[in-house]
């Protein structure tokens, strides 16, 4: 069955369309053609598929043969059954008639005889001819038409229509179309049977000898090209997708060798897109084909079809995996190949689906996913044709031109060298190309990195090739000669010592005559580069080799692409990484800008994701483009950034260069500050433990960590950190400063800074800023306890733990009086200030003290200190434990009115004595026992005031002030009484001492100097029984001293002039009080020492004021009983006084009194006369009404207005009743006058 | 035979990468893990692609290269394992166990209170157990 297949294939090639079979009856055809083939493709049409389902075909495309036509005749049946995809789809009938009778004799036998075939789908077209004004012939038309209805359509199938060439004729195309669409689908339907039952009768003979790929093939692709003739696509598709199956199946039967092919000129270059390269009767062999043509071909049938069916990313994606698993085939048979067939071949398919791929596709159209899918394989594709197209160019020794990057030894180290059967030879004419290839190895210098960093470069190959070439060379023994050349291929890792070696074993001529010798590398070259030159059909790609310029395009080219692509894709990180290569081809061409834009793209990859590793290998690269391109910010910055990296990644002596750089530029040529982010490399913390705590308005001294990454000493000529307030983020970004330069050693240094006064508030470090020559550093890079961990990504978070704490304003210190008692007033004191320090040093605290008015500090006494040990009102249990040690007292002195605090006293409450006198020149004045009397001196006149201003703090920032004030009096305050009046005129006077003080007072003598008109009975002096004394008073007690007076009657007017107005009381005593209570001794008797008891005595001097009885009175005023019904707010009433006349004084001659009502003006409101006179008879017992009309204005119990006489003294009035007194006003009476119901 | 094998952190940062091979050229390994990291991104972030994998753990082949084959496995925290090998027969039910081994040996040493999370591994403890692994395990299931 084999010979069919050239029938076969070129029945294929000359059928394009379904044909449908025209049977012209009647000679219409020529009349009708026109028309039918402009139906031509069917626009709709609805066919089955190969499940019978059916599927929407549009623009089906067919082609109308006449019956009669040569390419429809003369076919064997059997021909007819098998290539049965060729056959008319349908047959139209074109039939006319104009009369009964000629149709039944004679058309419908004709016709009946052409329908008979069961085989057909056929249907009669009946055209009519009839013009549209002969009514006759359209009649005998319709009825011919009528008849033929009758006789060839069933109620199944309509098999008839009519084609009305001068009528209207719509319907009619519509109808033709569909009836044809259905002779179609019919004939589809059944064929489709025919070749499912051929194929799988076939099938079922699968394991049998007689078996045939090739008549497999034959039906299936009958199959598959009847779909895609039919323009089922999707079908035909899978058609080929099974035959490719089963081709796999069969080719992989072991046992069975065949010819795997490959081996003819041009197989090198890749079929995969055009099924028609070779036909396939030229790879047909024992029936079935050969592996290499033909599964080319099935995928070129496959991509054609995806192609149409709009799948270009399929076509991509089908290829990728494709031109994999065909490579693992080619390597199976790569001994049998040309030379390095199957690198060649991979290089060109990827390079044709990539191209073929991008001509039918257009973004867009298909989802996103799909997009980036398409794009990640093209990116593949390029890249796996990038990689063998730099293995061939390393064969040809274009080797040093591949840059030794981890891609690339990526790709090429793992890739195993081509296993030719026998290594290529080098031919016998080829002794100049040998010398240029060694003179081109020779001029190979190693690239040495900037910075002077040198690295073992990465491998590109997977084994030397030197010895792998020689081990192929079927001659040669494997092993000890290999072993000879190890050292040799080293060269091309970098080191070019050993290249001279190789040349003097090299001489021209010296290699033709030997054969048997192994190959020097310049030898394998040129061998290598022959062979592919027979290998190579495409004139592009051998052009590529052709020269180092010419291979660099091509490497550009491709990786260009690849990296493109990848962009396009989801797969980031591969299209960066090869815009890396790209960078290094263009830094070697001096296009350094392209170059560092490429390589910052790959650093930022590594880099942003921590890979250290590789970052250190591209970063060099991108610093030495940036030093090129006089980018001295980029550049600084990048050495600090390999300063940065992990200190295992590079020798100390590389690092060290890169601080160098740096610090060279910094002092160097900069004209201006440059800015540079040091974060990663210094690094800084505050101090492990509590932040540091200061008050309100203190500075302080701030000890922060810098941790310095580089590798030497370096000198910050200025340094400065910020402080950020943690509670509010707009305020308190604060830069202290570091006095003077820093030098930092590599590691963890301390720094300590001065901190000024601060706001309140928690502060936690924000920015380093600092000075390397010209270089403004800056640094965010926060350590948590520990150098910077450069595998730390994110190190750059803010530090949340406070350095320093800023409390709020709060009370350091209290200044207050040791005593509340009272002091003694005109003599020396202690005053008592207590220095309380609450929780805050008070070291070198000044005091500066400002007494008020009436006080003044004694400035011959020294002040004393001491620790205060009240501890019931202090209970801090600092204070008990000083009260077991040793009282400290310090004798201070005052300067200026300031004193400097000892230092003992900096954390401890102590008080301080200050000696000081209360001056008081009024003379204290007595009061009369048992009234109430204004006379009675108040405490204020006692009080004197303290203004007390405390400096202190560690630069006497802190300042506090507080004015006490402290209270004198005298010791006594005196009251009097007249106890009893002897009926011989004696007055038994008791002087009543109250103590004032709290100290008990120890009375030593009293005596009276009395004023006019008194005198003493008795003795003389004035003094009491001297027996009395001492009389002890105790504090807040009271003791009595009588006196007997007696009035004296007569005044000589020299006493008068002489006697005081005030009878003085003078008492000389004693006090025994503590100064931690309050009054005492006075110091400047105490200190003295000098002098007896006497000098001893203090003096007190008080006024007493003795009145003379009262007079007769005159005069007796007494109010008139109110109203009964009580007084209410607003009402009017009358006041009335009454004054009685009692006795008449004969020294005035007055009959009439001046009287005056004075009430207070907020209770009362007055009408009528409130002053004036009144006529009052001077008989005795005469009496007067004085009234005044009064209205209460506030309820209560209030004063009532108040008469008055003041023309007659008070002691001549008698008041009944004697005092003030109150009366009851009520509220006012409640309105009714807005509640009346309605 | 395993040439290398990663552990890669959640924010694709390596944690710990040790390559098998004798020769000096652990970056290139480097670069194979750092580009696998593509194909987890690209499963982690397709939910669709990825179907039926959501609840697994072992990503299967990332990287079907003629040369060597990339593994991946990821574990609830996001970090990834990635193996490299140039064995190219390799079955996934082995792979997968290795990968079970290896995860419980990284739980061991994550576990460590003095390991920091999202830190690099310096266990040697761990290095070794890995290497002893990686000994014990042979991916040659046909010769």
């Amino acid at each position: 069955m084999a010979n069919f297949l050239a029938q076969f294939l070129s029945i294929k090639n000359s059928c394009e369309r379904v044909v449908i079979a025209v049977e012209d009856v009647s000679d219409l055809w020529p009349l009708v053609k026109k028309g039918f083939e402009e139906r031509v493709p069917f626009k709709r049409s609805t066919l089955n598929n190969k499940t019978r389902n059916p599927v929407f075909v549009d623009n089906l495309p067919a082609e109308f043969i006449l019956t009669t036509d040569a390419r429809l005749r003369s076919r064997f049946p059997q021909e007819q059954l098998l290539f049965s995809f060729r056959e008319p789809y349908a047959t139209v009938v074109l039939v006319t008639c104009e009369d009964l009778d000629e149709f039944k004799t004679i058309l419908k036998p004709r016709l009946k005889l052409i329908v008979q075939n069961d085989e057909r789908e056929w249907f009669i077209v009946f055209v009519s001819r009839a013009p549209p004004h002969n009514d006759h012939a359209t009649k005998m038309a319709k009825k011919v038409y009528a008849k033929l209805e009758v006789d060839f359509s069933s109620k199944k199938r309509e098999r008839c229509c009519k084609l009305d060439i001068n009528g209207p004729e719509a319907s009619f195309w519509e109808d033709l179309e569909s009836k044809i669409t259905e002779c179609v689908r019919n004939t589809l339907d059944r064929r489709i049977q025919f070749y499912e039952e051929e194929i799988r009768k076939l099938s079922e003979q699968r394991f049998k000898p007689v078996w045939s790929f090739c008549n497999f093939f034959i039906l299936k692709e009958s199959l598959a090209f009847m779909f895609e003739m039919a323009h089922l696509h999707e079908d035909s598709l899978r058609e080929y997708d099974e035959l490719e199956l089963c081709y796999l199946e069969t080719v992989n039967i072991a046992g069975k060798h065949r010819d795997f092919g490959g081996m003819e000129h041009g197989d090198d270059e890749a079929a995969l897109l055009n099924p028609e390269k070779k036909p396939l009767t030229q790879i047909v062999q024992d029936d079935s084909f050969r592996e290499f043509e033909f599964r080319q071909y099935l995928f070129a049938c496959q991509a054609k079809l995806l192609f149409k069916l709009n799948r270009p990313f399929e076509v991509a994606s089908r290829g990728y995996s494709f031109v994999i698993s065909f490579s693992k085939a080619l390597a199976l048979h790569e001994s049998i190949l040309p030379f390095c067939l199957r690198e060649v071949w991979i290089i060109t398919s990827c390079l044709s689906l990539a191209n073929a791929t991008a001509a039918h596709y257009s973004n867009g159209l298909v989802a996103p996913d799909i997009e980036k899918e398409y794009y990640r394989v093209r990116g593949e594709l390029y890249s796996l044709c990038r990689a063998k197209f730099m293995r061939l160019a390393y064969l040809l020794g274009y080797g040093s031109a591949i840059e030794r990057s981890p891609v690339n030894s990526a790709s090429l180290s793992m890739l195993p060298w081509p296993k030719p059967a026998i290594w290529p030879s080098v031919p016998s004419d080829a002794s100049s190309e040998v010398l240029a290839k060694e003179k081109m190895i020779l001029q190979v210098t190693p690239r040495v990195k900037h910075f002077g960093i040198m690295r073992k470069p990465l491998p590109l190959e997977p084994s030397f090739l030197l010895r792998e070439a020689n081990r192929r060379r079927a001659s040669l023994s494997v092993g000890n000669i290999s072993e000879i050349f190890d050292g040799r291929s080293t060269f091309m890792d970098g080191s070019g010592s050993h290249a001279s070696m190789s040349r003097t074993n090299s001489t021209p001529g010296n290699f033709e005559s030997s054969i048997d010798r192994p190959m020097k590398l310049a030898e394998i070259f040129v061998a290598a580069e022959h062979a592919l030159h027979k290998t190579i059909s495409d004139p592009g790609l051998r052009a590529s080799f052709s020269s180092l310029d010419e291979f660099e395009q091509k490497y550009l080219e491709l990786s260009k692409s690849a990296a493109e692509n990848y962009h396009n894709s989801w797969w980031k990180r591969h299209g960066v990484v090869l815009d890396g290569e790209i960078a290094a081809v263009c830094f070697k061409h001096g296009n350094y800008d392209l170059a560092a834009k490429s390589y910052e793209k790959v650093c930022a990859l590594y880099s942003g994701e921590g890979w250290e590793d590789l970052l250190a290998d591209v970063l060099p690269n991108l610093a030495e483009c940036q030093k090129i391109l006089n980018d001295q910010a980029g550049y600084l910055s990048s050495c600090v950034r390999l300063l940065s990296l992990d200190k295992n990644l590079f020798l100390s002596k590389d690092r060290q260069a890169f601080q160098s750089e740096v610090v060279c530029l910094a002092h160097g040529e900069m004209e201006h500050p440059v800015p540079l982010d040091v974060s990663s490399l210094i690094t800084f913390s505050g101090n492990s433990g509590p932040p540091l705590e200061l008050c309100d308005g203190d500075p302080g001294i701030l000890s922060v960590i810098l941790w310095s990454g580089f590798p030497d000493d370096i000198t910050l000529e200025s340094l400065s950190l910020t402080l950020t307030a943690t509670s509010n983020a707009d305020e308190g970004v604060k830069a202290i400063r570091s006095s003077g330069a820093t030098i930092l050693n590599p590691g963890r240094n301390t720094i300590t800074l001065s901190l000024p006064p601060q706001k309140t508030g928690s502060y936690v470090l924000g920015v380093l800023t600092g000075q390397i020559g010209h270089l403004r550093i800056r640094s965010h890079g926060y350590a948590r306890g520990g150098p910077a961990e450069s595998d730390d990504l994110m190190s750059y978070e803010k530090p949340t733990r406070p350095i320093l704490k800023v409390h709020k304003p709060r009370a350091l210190v209290d200044l207050a009086a040791a005593v509340s008692s009272a002091l003694l007033m005109n003599e020396p004191q202690w005053l008592g200030i207590v220095l309380i320090p609450i929780n805050y040093s008070l070291k070198g605290a000044v005091l500066h003290i400002d007494t008020g008015p009436g006080l003044k500090i004694e400035e011959s006494q020294a002040i004393e200190m001491e620790i205060y040990t009240n501890t019931s009102k202090n209970a801090d249990g600092l204070n008990d434990k000083n009260n077991a040690s040793d009282v400290i007292e310090t004798q201070l002195t005052l300067k200026d009115g300031s004193i400097a605090l000892p230092d003992w006293a900096s954390n401890i409450t102590s008080v301080l004595w200050v000696p000081v006198h209360a001056i008081n020149d009024g003379l204290a004045r007595g009061t009369s026992a048992g009234t109430v009397s204004p006379e009675r001196p108040s405490v204020v006149d006692g009080l004197r005031t303290v203004a007390l201003k405390l400096e202190f703090g560690v630069s006497h920032n802190q300042i506090f002030e507080r004015t006490i004030a402290v209270h004198f009096t005298n010791p006594f305050h005196v009251s009097t009484r007249v106890s009893d009046k002897c009926s011989d005129g004696t007055l038994l006077l008791q002087v009543i001492l109250h103590s004032q003080v709290k100290a008990c007072l120890t009375i030593h003598d009293a005596w009276l100097d009395l004023q006019d008109g008194f005198a003493h009975t008795g003795q003389t002096d004035g003094r009491p029984t001297s027996a009395f004394f001492p009389l002890v008073v105790p504090s807040a007690s009271k003791a009595g001293i009588l006196f007997s007076i007696s009035l004296k009657t007569a005044i000589t007017e020299d006493e008068a002039k002489l006697m005081n107005p005030d009878t003085i009381l003078h008492i000389r005593y004693k006090i025994d009080g503590n100064r931690n209570l309050g009054s005492h001794t006075p110091m400047s008797v105490g200190t003295n020492g000098s002098g007896g008891d006497a000098t001893q005595l203090l003096t007190f001097r008080s006024a007493i004021v003795l009145q003379r009885p009262v007079l007769e009175p005159c005069l007796a005023i007494g109010f008139l009983p109110l109203p009964s019904g009580g007084l209410r707010v607003g009402q009017l009433f009358t006041m009335k006084w009454r004054v009685e006349r009692l006795k008449y004084p004969e020294e005035k001659n007055q009959d009439e009194v001046q009287y005056e009502v004075t009430a207070n003006s907020d209770h009362w409101m007055i009408a009528g006369r409130k002053q004036g006179h009144v006529p009052l008879s001077i008989k005795q017992g005469s009496r007067i009404e004085i009234s005044i009309l009064c209205v209460p204005l506030a309820a209560g119990y209030v004063r009532p207005p108040q008469l008055e006489l003041p023309n007659i003294g008070e002691a001549n009035i008698s008041c009944n009743p004697a005092g003030p007194h109150l009366v009851c006003v009520f509220p006012p009476p409640l309105s009714s006058s807005f509640c009346i119901p309605a | 035979m395993i040439v290398c094998i990663a552990v890669v952190g959640h924010q694709n940062n390596p944690l710990y990468i040790q390559s098998f091979t004798e020769a000096d050229d652990a970056l290139k390994l480097h670069h194979i893990v750092h580009c696998s990291l593509d194909v987890v991104d690209e499963r982690v972030n397709n939910p669709k692609k990825s179907g039926p994998m959501l609840n697994e753990t072992f990503l299967g082949l990332l990287y079907p290269t003629e040369n060597y084959k990339v593994y991946g496995y990821l574990t609830n925290t996001k970090v990834k394992f990635i193996l490299v090998t140039t064995d190219l027969d390799v079955r996934d039910a082995d792979v997968r166990n290795f990968f079970r081994r290896f995860h419980s040996a990284y739980l061991d040493a994550v576990s460590n209170p003095f390991h920091v999370p999202g830190k690099k591994i310096t266990s040697k403890t761990f290095a070794e157990r890995v290497s002893n692994i990686v000994k014990s395990v042979s991916f040659h299931t046909t010769g």
